[in-house]
Order: C-alpha cells, then sequence, then structure tokens
C-alpha cells in the first residue's frame, strides 16, 4: 500500500444535495470520495474501509452528527479519526463541539464557504496520510528490529557454541576486567559455577602462589588498554593443577572504546612437562659429557701411577710392610681404573661390529654370576627362543647384561626367582624387527622415587658399593644399537618384582664405524 | 725367550708416562727406546730395526694413529700398538694393530704386548 495514495473522505448527509456540493467543492483534493445517507450508512462505510475525514451534517433524522460522532469515537479503531461538523452555529453546538476537543475535530458553519470546507479537508487528510505514513515506518522499522534482534540470538548462539566448541576455556570480561562470562568448558574443568567464578571470583580457581602476580598483571595490562598474556596453574575440579596460557584481547567499539575483553586459556601442561624434560634430558647429557671428560683427564696421570705402583711393588728394596702399602695403593687405583673404564667403556674394542650371539652373552654373565646365584640360593629360569645373534661388539654387550643381572642378584640377597628370556620381538615405537632380552627378580624392586634416576649418571641406590655409572653406561650402549632398555618395578605386600627388557634391532640403519673406515680410506 | 729381547720404540710427548712405560716394558725384558713426538719417532725408525711400536693417540703435531700409518707404509711388518685415554676410538686408529686404554693397566699391556709379538708375521 503506498502512501501517497488517495485517502477515503467519508461525507455525511440526509440530503443528497448537499452531497453533490461537498463533492464538487472537495473534488480538486483528488482524494477518495463516498457519501452515506444518514448515520447508520456512515457507520457501515467506516467498518468496512479506512476512512481519514468524516464530513458530517449535525443535524440528521435517525442518528444525528453528535451521536455519530460519539459512536464513532467509541469505537477504538476511530479514535483518531478526523470529524469536521457542518453546522448553522447554534451556541449549543459550541458548547458540544468543546467536548471533542482533544480529538481531530473540526466545525464549519453554513454556508459553507467551499475554500474553507476545502482547506480544512485538505489538512485532515494529509494529516491521516503523514500519521499513515509514519505508521508504514513504523511498522517497518519494527520488522527491521525484530530482524535484528533475530539475527542478534542467531549470531551470539553461533558464539556460543563456536566458545564451546574450542579446546580452550574462554571468557568475557567487562572494561574493568570483572569477568561476566565463561564457556562451558570452564565449567567442565573447574567444576565451578558462574556465580562462584564471575567478577574477579576466578581467583579462587588460580593457585594461590600465583594470585598476586596474575592480578597485577591484568589490573597494569588492562587499565594500559594492551592486550595480556600470561601462564599459570588453574585449579580443576579433582582438585589437581594444570598450567594454562591465558590471552585476553580487548573488544573495541566504533569510537575505539574498550567494552570488553575476550580471553582464552590453553592447557600447556604437556608442553611444560616436554619442555622439562628436554632441560632435564639436556643436563644429564652434560652431565654425562662432563664425566667423560673428567674420567679421561684422570687416565693419563692413573696410567703413569699403575705403571709406577706396578714398579714399586715388586722392587727389590721394599719390605714386607712397605711392599703392603704398594700392593693397597695398587688394590686402590684398580678401583680407580674401574670407574673411568666404566664412564669411557663407550670405547670398542674393535672397528668392526662381528655377529655375536646374545644367548651365548648371557650364559657367559650368568656364568660369572654362577657363584652368587648359588650363595644367595636364587632359582635361575633361563628360557632362550633364539640363538640370538646380531652384529655388534661383544665386550659392552656382556657390560650391558652384566650390569642389568648383577643388579638383579644384588636385589636378592636372601633368595628369589631369577627368570632370562631371550626372544624375537618387535619394536612398538617404529615397528622394527630386533631381538628383547628380559630379566626379571623377586627382588626388592625398585622405589618410585628412584625410577626417574636410576638412568642418571652417578645415582646409585647400593651406598658405597656401587659406581651409579652401571645403568647409564648401558642405556648409553643400547641407544647406540638404535635399542632401548626399560624397566618395571612393582612393590606389593605379597612379594616385589621388577622387569628389565632390551630390545636391540636386527640390524642398525647408520653404522657410524663403516663412516669412519670409509673415511680413512678417503 | 727370543721375543723378550725385542726392540720397542715408546712414543708420548708427556715425560712421566713415557718415562714409567718404558720401565714397565724393559722390566718386561724388552729393549727400549723413546721419543717424544710422532716425527723424532719415524727418524728412529728409518734408522734402525724396530719390531713393535707403542704410541699415545692424542700428541701435539703428528698424531698417533697418523704415525701408525705412516710406520705401517714403510715397514709393514712391524707392529703398531695405539693407547689413549679418549673414550672413542679415533679417526684412522685402524692403521694400528691394535688400540689400548690406558685404563687396561701394566699387566694387560704387557700381555697383549706379548701376544702380538708372538703372533705369526713377526
Amino acid at each position: 500500500m503506498s502512501t501517497d495514495e488517495a485517502v477515503n473522505i467519508l461525507m455525511v448527509d440526509d440530503q443528497p444535495g448537499k452531497l453533490l456540493s461537498y463533492e464538487a467543492i472537495l473534488a480538486p483534493l483528488g482524494e477518495s470520495l463516498l457519501k452515506a445517507n444518514s448515520g447508520r450508512e456512515a457507520l457501515e462505510q467506516l467498518l468496512r474501509k479506512d476512512i481519514a475525514v468524516v464530513l458530517m451534517d449535525v443535524s440528521m433524522p435517525d442518528i444525528d452528527g453528535f451521536q455519530l460522532a460519539d459512536m464513532i469515537r467509541e469505537h477504538p479503531r476511530f479514535q483518531k479519526t478526523a470529524i469536521i461538523f457542518i453546522s448553522a452555529v447554534h451556541l449549543t453546538d459550541v458548547d458540544r463541539l468543546k467536548g471533542y476537543e482533544r480529538g481531530a475535530v473540526d466545525y464549519i458553519s453554513v454556508p459553507v464557504i467551499p475554500e474553507l470546507l476545502r482547506a480544512k479537508v485538505s489538512v485532515f487528510a494529509e494529516l491521516y496520510r503523514k500519521n499513515r505514513q509514519l505508521e508504514s515506518l513504523n511498522r517497518k522499522l519494527e520488522q527491521r528490529v525484530a530482524e535484528r534482534t533475530e539475527e542478534l540470538r542467531e549470531s551470539e548462539a553461533q558464539f556460543r557454541s563456536l566458545a564451546n566448541s574450542i579446546p580452550q576455556l574462554a571468557w568475557m570480561a567487562n572494561p574493568d576486567g570483572s569477568i561476566f562470562w565463561f564457556n562451558q568448558r570452564w565449567y567442565d574443568y573447574t567444576g565451578a559455577t558462574l556465580d562462584q567464578t564471575k567478577g574477579w571470583g576466578w581467583r579462587t580457581q588460580l593457585h594461590p602462589d600465583h594470585v598476586e602476580r596474575v592480578v597485577e598483571g591484568i589490573q597494569q595490562t588492562w587499565s594500559a588498554g594492551a592486550a595480556w598474556e600470561d601462564t599459570f596453574p588453574l585449579r580443576g575440579k579433582d582438585g589437581s593443577f594444570r598450567w594454562f596460557l591465558s590471552r585476553a584481547l580487548p573488544i573495541e567499539d566504533a569510537t575505539g572504546n574498550i567494552v570488553r575483553w575476550f580471553g582464552t586459556n590453553t592447557d600447556i601442561t604437556e608442553r611444560k612437562q616436554t619442555e622439562e624434560a628436554l632441560i632435564r634430558s639436556e643436563k644429564l647429557a652434560a652431565m654425562g659429557r662432563l664425566a667423560g671428560i673428567i674420567a679421561h683427564e684422570i687416565n693419563n696421570p692413573l696410567e703413569a701411577i699403575s705403571n709406577a705402583f706396578y714398579l714399586l711393588r715388586d722392587h727389590p728394596s721394599l719390605d714386607k710392610e712397605a711392599r703392603y702399602y704398594a700392593e693397597l695403593a695398587t688394590q686402590e687405583l684398580a678401583r680407580v681404573a674401574h670407574i673411568t673404564k666404566q664412564t669411557l667403556s663407550f670405547y670398542r674394542e674393535s672397528q668392526q661390529p662381528v655377529a655375536v650371539s646374545l644367548s651365548e652373552i648371557l650364559d657367559n654373565v650368568l656364568e660369572l654370576q654362577s657363584r652368587r646365584l648359588q650363595l644367595n640360593g636364587i632359582i635361575l629360569e633361563k628360557r632362550y627362543r633364539t640363538k640370538g645373534v646380531i652384529q655388534g661388539f661383544p665386550v659392552e654387550l656382556k657390560q650391558v647384561f652384566l650390569n642389568i643381572i648383577g643388579n638383579a642378584v644384588q636385589a636378592m640377597p636372601s633368595g628369589g626367582r631369577l627368570r632370562v628370556r631371550l626372544f624375537p620381538s618387535i619394536d612398538r615405537r617404529n615397528g622394527r624387527r630386533g631381538l628383547r632380552v628380559s630379566i626379571y627378580d623377586t627382588g626388592m624392586g625398585i622405589r618410585a622415587e628412584d625410577a626417574k634416576r636410576i638412568f642418571e649418571p652417578f645415582f646409585s641406590t647400593k651406598e658405597a658399593k656401587g659406581t651409579g655409572l652401571g645403568l647409564w653406561i648401558s642405556r648409553g650402549i643400547i641407544q647406540k644399537y638404535e635399542g632401548t632398555i626399560r624397566f618395571r618395578s612393582m612393590r606389593l605386600r605379597e612379594g616385589h618384582g621388577t622387569c628389565f627388557s632390551v630390545f636391540i634391532p636386527a640390524a642398525m640403519t647408520a653404522q657410524p664405524t663403516r663412516d669412519t673406515a670409509a673415511a680413512l680410506v678417503a | 725367550m727370543v721375543h723378550n729381547r725385542a726392540v720397542i720404540l715408546c712414543v708420548d710427548d708427556e715425560d712421566n708416562p713415557l718415562v714409567l712405560r718404558k720401565l714397565v716394558l724393559q722390566k718386561a725384558g724388552y729393549e727400549v727406546i723413546t721419543a717424544k713426538s710422532a716425527e723424532e719417532a719415524l727418524q728412529i725408525a728409518s734408522s734402525r730395526g724396530i719390531d713393535l711400536v707403542l704410541t699415545d693417540h692424542l700428541m701435539p703435531g703428528v698424531t698417533g694413529a697418523e704415525l701408525a700409518r705412516q710406520i705401517k707404509a714403510k715397514s709393514p711388518t712391524t707392529r703398531v700398538v695405539l693407547l689413549s685415554g679418549v673414550n672413542e676410538i679415533p679417526l684412522g686408529a685402524d692403521a694400528a694393530d691394535i688400540f689400548l686404554s690406558k685404563v687396561e693397566g701394566p699387566d694387560s699391556l704387557c700381555k697383549k704386548i706379548a701376544a702380538l709379538l708372538s703372533a705369526p708375521g713377526s
């Protein structure tokens, strides 16, 4: 419906001649002119059509103008319909007309002046048209508002589902830093409610050691309007803490004012653990290198001293007592030599690997330990499913199994079972084929706090008896074969058990010794 | 005891270890000549017969491994024992007949030298 189109003007008079004359007067307005011969007819027209202006004679036979006006006004739809009375000016009429002053009511006295009637009708028609335009505009606006509201609802719903689907904990805060919204993951992780954690309540989830620093950091950064970042541990619903990287960005309105902060917390616990493990392994590697350097520096004077005592020990000028001292010194020197040899035993006795049978090496080691096995009352259970021939260096492999089996025997001073198995196996990390040796003992087990450290250099549970190098060296040797060495230990009331598992690939991918030989030829 | 009169050339840039090694070998019955560098050792080896060269690996100038290579090039039957305190077999060590760690000790040193000298081809 166009708002420029003609509006309806209803003319009510019981005299057809008057209706005709009004029609003639109003025709130039270009509006649509409707005629009614009585009040009843007028009401029918009003109900059927939208009427902008009612032009009525006050004196009509069945329902007079005032009665008709009252009836029109009673109807809610017509309360604002403009009414123009046409009447002879009677005092009574003027008084009654005043009663309508609040509405769009006017009157014209007879004789009707055509220009005046035309002007008045035109004003009301125009008013009606304008009102209608305004209403139409309002309707459109309301429609727009409804549409926008729906869009916002949708985008809000989209935002929420997005915010809940990300792996991070997400939140929004007011410009003053007080949080008013968290995503579902926050509640899932913390087990807390919005009431408990909104505003600054989230501080209760923060590790107490970090509260002061984090809050201060937030306040400083946010008052400057800059993006914020920090890392700290947050308590989960199970009470344990995990590390999070928290970041927040200011959200600005069109004029650049910060209206809210949007933040995420990313779980970096594993990354942190990896970093720590890396630092730890680098530290261990450095310790290993240091041990090697020190041992090497000791070797030169050690050889000279050993030779000197070797000569001194049998020297004819020595009496029995002096010879005893020299003997003691020689024995202690052998201990020093043993330590440096352990540390330096990365050296290989030959340059080319040879065919080595692991079953033979294990038998050899067990033979060396046979007296101890017997003395301690240890039952030996051997199970070889293969001869276990690989390319390698027998001395260092023997050292590996001597270390592990020696530890197992020492862990069972008052008897137990030692099970040694050799079987073909596959490296779970990469699917490579190879051989696995498992050495199981029913000894004292490995304490959880020691488990992390048993491969560290100079770590020993044997008090003064051990160098703390055995397993560290064993692992170094097995790693040269691109193999693995692992263990599991259980300490239960009904008995303890420890199992070491050594995996050696059937063939090495790289053979550094060959490269050395090739470099020499070149 | 034919081998006990064998001539051993001991090479090391450090005095004390060199002297002590010489004494140990002399005690085992060998005739021992010493040199304080690979260059000096090569001069001596070219002027007289040597059965075995016992050399330290890490020396200023020419290394023990290089000395072994040059000795073998001139006289393939001369035995060479490379001695070192390092924990990795040095580059070129296979020019020598055997590689020995210094921590093996005097007994082991003498045994290995005796075995090498009595092996066929010496």
